[in-house]
């Protein structure tokens, strides 16, 4: 990929700022990393296994951009402190945690969910975001304006979902973390926003073939009739959050869908 | 079934989680006045999924068919203020990971005893979950994640003509240290945050009617006119 060609908006908003992103071997994940990094940001890719994550590392050095892979499980707290303490250390600050990372969309049914199930969910989408918010905080808080803490929702999360119900609880919840987080955290000047995006991915592949009745119901009722692409589509919004451009934005989930859910 | 308005729920056996909080006994005594016979389960048969399937189990065992279901359980634990960088596992896991553990296994033991016949729940989701709040943000998430849990449940067991609704009260029922007039630019249009037998306990009672019975994954915020989205 030509490096004009990638990223498309490569106007650096984002120079001298430092970003996490969780689950950033992959999917939408790995798009919010590519964009933030082709936006001027220091990126770590927070990966559960390196051997997703690193490559993503180097096709970001490979744009000119910059980028590190640091192995990191989010749903241990002592592998997130690890992360963030090698990420300040490396790069002397952290303004901007995304905790995209997400494991447990099996479909089930609601009376069956068991609690191997729900754990995968709930570890993965609260613990995790509890975790990635509490340790960021004293480095967003020193960041103060330039501070941003963005968690990866999904229109699930507020109007669920009949075949992964496990799946939009734990969503909403992100969304309420951020609406709190944003009213606490207001006054330091860090904003806390949410995006909920529906993008070409690994995961939507998954939940097509598990569900193949989704696909044809996701493109009939995406306005934009196509789904998004990770980088483009979704990165972008990650970009104009942690930019300055964002800075009056909080407590809000921004969908990026395409136009399907229009129920905010 | 009864015909007056006032008797919405005569003769129906109805489950009440969290029935020790003084606004959750107004609502209980709320649905005894329309009719209900209303089964106290306490919070600590909610631990685990075999115990609320029991507890669930037992009321219908000793009055008859179980056909709705109040939950409002919490620990009190939830109510407390801490500044996120101050929460400890220990209180995350109280606040959110047992509550939503709690409101799954209600949510299962109500399925089972109401797959048959039908049935109704209402789970009280307060207001503060869907607009935040500073030192808050276990409670809120929970409360939130409780109120998507309920949609999902709606979704899935309209089919054997289960609803699933929520009841959206004012932050001033619970001792969380909100006031209602923080919520919105307005003052609560109807003036305060309303009894919970006068006030609240008959739109639960609705809820759980048959004449709610093309509602459902509704919240509806019974808080005085604070809460007006959307």
């Amino acid at each position: 990929m030509s490096t004009e060609g990638a990223g498309g908006d490569r106007e650096r908003r984002l120079t001298g700022r430092t970003a996490v992103v969780t689950g950033a071997g992959q999917g939408v994940g790995r798009g919010i990393a590519l964009a933030l990094a082709a936006a001027g940001a220091n990126v770590v890719i927070a990966a559960r296994r390196a051997e997703t994550g690193e490559p993503v590392a180097d096709e970001i050095r490979a744009r000119g951009d910059e980028a590190v892979c640091i192995e990191s499980d989010c749903t241990v707290r002592a592998d997130v402190e690890a992360c963030v303490a090698a990420t300040v250390e490396r790069y002397g600050g952290l303004e901007i945690m995304v905790h995209n990372a997400f494991k447990g969309g099996r479909a089930h049914k609601l009376e069956e969910l068991d609690l191997d199930l729900w754990d995968e969910n709930s570890r993965t989408a609260a613990w995790a975001s509890y975790y990635c918010a509490q340790i960021a905080y004293p480095h967003l808080a020193a960041a103060g304006a330039n501070g941003r803490l963005i968690l990866i929702t999904s229109p699930a999360g507020v109007e669920a979902s009949v075949g992964i119900p496990a799946y939009g609880p734990v969503k909403a919840a992100q969304r309420a973390l951020a609406k709190s987080l944003a009213k606490e955290w207001g006054p330091l000047g860090v904003t806390v926003n949410c995006i909920a995006p529906v993008a070409e991915t690994p995961a939507l592949a998954y939940a097509f073939d598990e569900r193949p009745e989704l696909k044809e119901r996701v493109e009939q009722r995406t306005a934009l009739g196509r789904i998004g692409d990770a980088e483009h589509d979704i990165g972008g919004v990650a970009v104009f959050l942690a930019s300055n451009g964002g800075g009056y934005v909080t407590g809000q989930t921004v969908v990026c869908d395409g136009g399907s859910f229009m129920g905010l | 079934m009864g015909d007056s308005p006032d008797q919405l729920l005569s003769g129906r056996i109805v489950v009440v989680t969290g029935a020790d909080q003084p606004y959750v006994r107004g609502l209980a005594a709320g649905l005894v006045g329309a009719g209900a016979t209303v089964q106290a389960v306490a919070m600590d048969a909610l631990g685990s999924r075999a115990a609320a399937e029991a507890a669930f189990a037992a009321v219908a065992a000793q009055h008859g068919p179980v056909a709705g279901v109040v939950h409002a359980a919490i620990d009190p634990i939830a109510y407390e203020r801490v500044p996120m960088h101050e929460v400890d596992d220990a209180r995350w896991d109280a606040v959110w990971e047992q509550t939503l553990r709690r409101a799954l296994f209600v949510l299962q033991a109500g399925h089972t005893q109401m797959r048959a016949a039908g049935g109704a729940f209402v789970v009280v989701t307060p207001v503060v979950a869907m607009a935040g709040a500073a030192e808050l943000a276990p409670y809120a998430a929970a409360m939130e994640g409780v109120r998507v849990l309920s949609k999902a449940a709606a979704r899935q067991w309209g089919a054997v003509g289960i609803r699933v609704n929520c009841l959206a009260t004012a932050p001033e029922h619970v001792p969380i240290g909100v006031a209602s007039g923080e919520l919105a630019l307005s003052p609560p249009a109807l003036g305060g945050p309303g009894d919970p037998e006068a006030d609240l306990a008959p739109v639960a009672a609705w809820l759980l009617s048959d004449g709610a019975h093309f509602c459902t994954g509704l919240t509806l915020s019974v808080d005085g006119g604070v809460w007006m989205a959307p």
